[in-house]
């Protein structure tokens, strides 16, 4: 921009200039050109044009000036132009998210603030305010012509001429003289209007075409969870070279070395990623600029060490030096800012530096590692914009308690800094990721817990190489596919201590979330998905073929891996998992657009593979939508995308779009399902459905079920072929069994089709047989975050109001005391009912131990021991449940239990039933109320739901069976 | 880091004595000593009781340490600590420093792995920030773009537009109903009308401007981006496989890879110079610390253990 020497010119002459610069040629509507008209300006007049239309938007939305965005960089615009030269330059850039390096707030500044910007971005000012004056004078779409440069050039200076004048004042003036048509909201200024403004952007926005078309938006994949040497973990197990540099140069396509010194290669290069170093050690690798005083704090580590110095024991010292961090007393002076910062530092100059906005996104981001007794309660954090982000981690030294860990993420967005946590193998969290009832420092979870939670914690991870996090087999028993890559251990493995299952999967979370909202008025387990690796080698392994181990030299050989390594004492290296992804939904590949897609839970997960899935939700969709070019601009113009709460109800159920595209480089697709939860009386419940399919398989008539689709493996030599299963796969569901009273959420699941496992891969090389600890062959899928659906307070009203004790107790019901409960079910069968589902069943309760024999039998064998159980425990069998039968949750697996007649322990205590799932404890108390039983489960949230029911002769009355299939 | 002022100034061209005397200051392990002796000198008459194993029996935390434990309480976002949160920080701050010289004094540091790499960690670290003692010359990075300018290649690009055959929907006939259209399609143009109603719609797009060659082996699979660059331009080709099935192709355009000009990427070169000053750094203090010491080692490495296979040969295979 040329720079004009200051004369003394009068106003008249500066608007003669305007008129003649009118004349000239460079003339445009930056709100009519294509894209190639705009790729073809110059490149100073490629951001004004946009800044023109920047301020154009905000003034047809009627929205206040406020604070402008300037020195922007237009590559994502450009590039996203390049790509639709035909397409008009206004589309595009509707759905860009501009970078802009400086904010100004116009209304405030005087001419000479005006005058004193630096010379390329006075004119983005000016065209901006040109753009909203417009926009605001005029009703119609048309903006008129915009001389790029001379208009601009008369009004520096008409603005020198009065530096103390209103800069708006004197815009306004300034456009009004060159004669536009004046209109009837001439006067839409900011401040003033604020209240009408936002009625009135609700009346545009529902006309407006933008809407109708809805956001562009496209699936990016990243990695969220990745370790170089800088974590002390990665670098005493023998990463010791390469750092986050390194780690994004991999992402990008380049090779690099393995700790052990060979070469590795991303498969399929990725969209972006942020590096997530343990902010504990960050501090103990650097202190460069203070090497005296870094030294002098070192021996603090003494008391981390362990006695063994030999190599084998490395590892173990390694993550004893974790454990004790991270649990232990915090050893503060290993955190001093001058330490801790300066890695810190470095880290965002290596996301600095790999940022590419609109190639490839580099996330300022870091590992909050919190482990108290060895339960993994690890969190990443996210950061929107690396300018902002704190002079040092929030770590766990500073606490072990994710609610701090909240409230210093709260102060942070307060100051500016936009961030977002996501939590990480809840599987290893010994059931304290998914807290129910009290959280870590035993405080009761609530309303404030929860929103807290919800406001900072927007996904988890659920998959990644230390096992899926999704859900188990024993917390969803009907879920055919819920045993994928399951890992339950404790980190550090400590000795006696067998990891809980109860609170370490997300699908559990989900439904307990819904059961807390309806029983106690909140929900703190509204997240979204990703998945991730957790490499502690800079470079990650992907895919089944390229499979190099996760954690340096522990599994970086095919020997180590495939001889069953117990890494760092914990896993059978074998059972490791391939590193998952995170997939997100964004307008562009840019830091704001993609986290903007992680706050608005816009994301899903995948084991690998670059499998894309949609998922819609709303009232009105129809398989006409679906089948229209445009589906997913309808997808977002009529509900909602994953990650969301469904829009007040309009029909009679939810319907569904959901659409997934296998990943060119992988196995087809084999079906896509939805995982529906709900709750009901302080009960939970989970369902699949089979909603599309490849192949011309039948859907069981009876049940829904979905035959599985076979299999090309060869598992000697392991191959697959993609002859089965299809490329892609889309419908539109609607949910056979809703019911408009009940909390409940929705989440696709896709499936490839079965491909060999890695280990397969690797023992075809070894000429071994497929170890034995895990399956030969696995489906690679995918997870869409789920859509919530909250009935309304009318909705409300139409559910059955269930028992709660606190009901029981008014009515005069009195509990059972020990000795009352030991009468009544100890050497019986005893019919129950579960109110809320209806179902039936028998418990048979053994006799208690006696520290004796039992009671002898009669008449015969009165020496046969029919139980030997320690004093007050006794074994119990469910009866009679069927593989369909609805089921509440934590009761594990109730069919496999009456079909093999398999049995769990129980004992009474203080006036409990006691029984527990894999060490969780999960008590019964009954209450008597006239000559009923009732009785309350401790993870009821306060309901008693079962009632003792006299025997049944007939488990199934053909006259109470459906007789329409239901499907 | 107090750095000599001479080395701030770009390197002049080197001149008889002065320019053997700058050689010298550039040499890494001379300027390693140098900073380091500074730093350590300075530090250790700064703060004497730290050094030895004679350290003095006064613990004194002075102003300034008082300073550094309130910021970086600040630095966490908290509100200014109290005196009773002060008390307890300086509590433990003088907990820490007697531990830390009982643990010293009983030689708690010697021989432990971990201490260890910490140590040897930071001396990497400490290389690489003497590394930056020095910004390049723009001609120096040109000279130096000129022996790596492989490094900096512009990947080639391609436009194109394509026809679909779905597996989905033909099965095993995908192939060669494409080649059938493609008979129909001889000598047709890029955007012949009847070319969408010979084949079905495709999931993404079916126009694909100037994309490099990776971003089509991400988008289509790598096998399908190699047969797609080594196609000519200006008319329909295929069938070629992707991973999702059948394609015919129309080429506009292809730009080979080409290298830029060192205008177009002086700040990559920049970044990329900086990285390999800084590896050659770190190898050649090594290398000349190495050069003081003398290795001794068995003779047979691998006598006494059972034969591994060598790591790449590992990789490969996995």
């Amino acid at each position: 921009v040329i720079r004009h020497s200051v004369c003394v010119v009068s106003i008249g002459v500066a608007l003669q200039l305007g008129l003649v610069a009118d004349a000239s040629a460079k003339k445009a509507d930056p709100t009519k050109m294509t894209c190639e008209e705009y790729l073809s300006l110059s490149e100073s007049e490629r951001p004004v044009a946009a800044a023109f239309l920047e301020g154009w938007n905000k003034g047809k939305k009627h929205v206040d000036i406020g604070e402008v965005g300037l020195d922007r960089d237009v590559t994502t615009l450009i590039v996203s132009c390049q790509e639709t030269p035909k397409e008009s330059l206004w589309r595009r850039f509707e759905k860009h998210v501009p970078v802009l390096k400086k904010h100004v707030k116009p209304i405030e500044m005087e001419c000479e603030d005006f005058v004193g910007l630096e010379s390329d971005i006075q004119p983005e000012l000016y065209y901006f305010l040109d753009g909203y004056d417009r926009a605001t004078r005029t009703q119609t779409d048309v903006a008129g012509e915009v001389d790029l440069e001379q208009d601009y050039r008369a009004f520096v200076q008409v603005c020198k001429q009065a530096p103390k004048e209103s800069l708006w004042a004197k815009i306004k003036a300034h456009f009004g003289k060159k004669q536009r048509r004046p209109v009837m909201r001439s006067e839409l200024r900011s401040k003033t209007l604020e209240g009408i403004a936002s009625a009135a952007l609700g009346l545009v926005a529902a006309a407006a075409a933008a809407q109708a078309a809805g956001p562009d938006r496209r699936a990016y994949f990243g990695e969220t969870h990745v370790h170089t040497s800088w974590s002390l973990d990665a670098f005493a197990i023998g990463n010791t070279i390469t750092n986050p540099g390194d780690a994004y140069r991999y992402f990008k396509g380049e090779p690099i070395k393995h700790p052990l010194g060979y070469d590795v290669k991303i498969d399929t290069p990725l969209d972006w990623a942020g590096v997530t170093d343990h902010s504990e050690y960050a501090g103990v690798v650097n202190l460069a600029n203070e090497p005296g005083s870094a030294v002098s704090k070192l021996p603090e580590a003494q008391p981390l060490i362990l006695k063994a110095r030999t190599k084998e024991e490395m590892e173990r010292v390694a993550l004893y030096a974790i454990n004790t961090l991270a649990a232990g007393p915090p050893v503060k002076a290993l955190m001093s800012p001058a330490i801790a910062g300066e890695v810190w530092k470095r880290n965002v100059a290596l996301a600095d530096e790999a940022n590419e906005p609109g190639k490839f996104t580099a996330f300022c981001s870091y590992e909050w590692t919190s482990m108290p007794n060895n339960m993994n309660l690890h969190r990443n954090l996210f950061f929107k914009d690396c300018a902002k982000v704190p002079p040092q981690p929030f770590s766990a030294l500073d606490s072990f308690d994710p609610v701090d860990l909240w409230s210093w993420m709260d102060g942070q967005r307060k100051a500016g800094n936009e961030l977002l946590a996501i939590s990480h193998n809840a599987n290893l969290s010994d059931g304290r990721m998914f807290p129910t009832e009290v959280d870590i420092k035993g405080r009761p979870i609530d309303a404030a817990y929860a929103e807290s939670r919800v406001r900072n914690e927007r996904l988890t991870e659920i998959k990644q190489l230390k096992g899926t996090s999704e859900t188990h087999p024993l917390l969803s028993p009907n879920d055919e596919f819920a045993s994928y890559e399951i890992m339950s251990i404790l980190l550090g493995d400590p000795p006696g201590r067998i990891a809980h299952i109860v609170g370490s999967y997300a699908r559990q979370a989900l439904k307990d979330g819904l059961a807390m909202q309806d029983a106690e008025g909140f929900n703190p387990y509204k997240f979204g998905f990703g998945a991730a690796s957790d490499s502690h080698n800079t470079a990650v392994p992907y895919r089944a073929d390229n499979f190099f181990g996760g954690h340096s030299f522990t599994d970086g050989t095919i020997e180590a891996r495939m001889s069953g390594t117990l890494v760092g004492g914990m896993f059978d290296a074998r059972t490791e998992s391939t590193a998952g992804l995170t997939g997100v939904w964004a307008e562009e590949n840019t830091r704001p657009s993609i986290f903007d897609a992680m706050q608005r839970r816009e994301t899903f997960g995948v084991s690998g593979p670059h499998i894309q899935v949609r998922f819609f939700g709303g009232w009105e969709y129809t398989p006409d939508m679906l089948a229209a070019r445009e589906w997913v601009a309808t997808g977002y113009a009529k509900g909602v995308p994953m990650g969301s709460d469904l829009p007040p109800a309009e029909g009679k159920a939810p319907t569904f779009m959901v659409w997934a595209v296998k990943d060119p480089t992988s196995g087809n697709l084999d079906r896509i399902q939805i995982v529906k939860g709900w709750s009901k009386s302080g009960q939970s419940f989970e369902k699949i459905y089979d909603v599309v399919w490849a192949g011309d398989r039948k859907a069981d008539k009876w049940t829904g079920v979905v035959p599985p689709i076979g299999s090309t493996v060869d598992v000697e030599k392991a191959t697959y072929t993609n002859t089965i299963g299809a490329v892609e796969l889309k419908t539109v569901w609607t949910d056979p069994e809703f019911d408009p009273s009940l909390h409940a959420f929705y989440y696709a699941r896709v499936l490839e089709i079965p491909t060999p496992r890695w280990t397969t891969i690797q023992a075809a090389k070894l000429g071994v047989a497929p170890p034995d600890v895990v399956p030969a062959t696995i489906q690679e899928r995918a997870w869409s975050s789920p859509i919530w659906y909250t009935p309304s307070a009318e909705a409300r009203k139409g559910a059955k109001p269930g028992t709660t004790v606190e009901d029981l107790k008014k009515q005069g019901a009195v509990a059972l005391s020990d000795a009352q409960l030991k009468a009544l079910i100890e050497q019986k069968s005893v019919w129950l009912q579960n109110k809320v589902t209806g179902e039936k069943f028998m418990i048979i309760y053994g006799a208690l131990g006696k520290g004796a024999d039992a009671k002898p039998l009669v008449p015969a064998e009165p020496g046969w021991v029919t139980q030997r159980f320690p004093a007050g425990q006794g074994q119990f069998q469910v009866r009679w449940v069927g593989r369909n039968a609805a089921m509440q949750s934590l009761v594990g697996d109730a069919f496999e239990a009456s079909h093999f007649g398999t049995s769990r322990t129980y004992n009474i205590a203080n006036g409990k039933i006691v029984t527990e799932l894999v060490g969780a404890p999960i008590e019964i108390a009954v209450y008597k109320l006239g000559d009923k039983y009732l009785g309350a489960r401790s993870n009821e949230f306060g309901y008693a739901n079962y009632e003792i029911v006299p025997a049944e002769v007939e488990l199934s009355p053909l006259s109470a069976a459906p007789k329409v299939a239901p499907k | 880091v107090n750095r000599p002022e001479s080395e701030r100034e770009p390197a002049e061209p080197a001149a008889g004595r002065k320019g053997a005397a700058d050689r010298l200051l550039r040499e890494p392990l001379l300027q390693f000593l140098v900073a380091g002796a500074l730093l350590f000198g300075g530090y250790a008459l700064l703060r004497p009781e730290v050094f030895g194993r004679n350290a003095s029996r006064r613990i004194e935390l002075t102003p300034d340490d008082l300073r550094q434990i309130f910021v970086a309480w600040l630095a966490q976002g908290r509100p200014a600590p109290t005196l009773d949160e002060m008390r307890s920080l300086v509590e433990q701050k003088v907990r820490e420093e007697i531990l830390y010289r009982e643990a010293l004094a009983l030689g708690l540091d010697q021989g432990d792995t971990i201490v260890k790499r910490r140590l040897a960690q930071k001396m990497e670290f400490l290389f690489e920030d003497l590394s930056d003692l020095r910004e390049p010359t723009s001609a120096e990075l040109e000279a130096w773009f000129r022996e790596h300018s492989e490094r900096f290649a512009l990947p080639p690009r391609a436009t194109f537009r394509h026809l679909y055959f779905s597996p989905d929907r033909r099965g095993g006939r995908a192939r060669d109903d494409a080649s059938r259209a493609l008979e129909k399609l001889a000598g047709e143009p890029a955007d012949a009308p009847a070319a969408a109603l010979l084949a079905d719609p495709f999931m993404f797009q079916d126009y694909y401007g100037d994309r490099p060659f990776q971003q089509v082996a991400a988008s289509f699979g790598p096998r399908f981006a190699e047969a797609l660059f080594r196609l000519a331009p200006g008319s329909w080709q295929g069938p070629i496989e992707s991973g999702y099935g059948w394609h015919l192709v129309f080429v506009d355009s292809i730009t080979p890879s080409r290298t830029p000009a060192f205008e177009e990427v002086e700040a990559e070169v920049r970044s990329e110079w900086v990285a390999a000053r800084r590896e050659e750094v770190k190898r050649k203090a090594l290398e000349e610390m190495k050069a003081r010491y003398e290795i001794v080692l068995p003779a047979d490495l691998m006598a006494g253990w059972p034969a591994a296979a060598n790591p790449a040969q590992a990789a490969a295979d996995g």
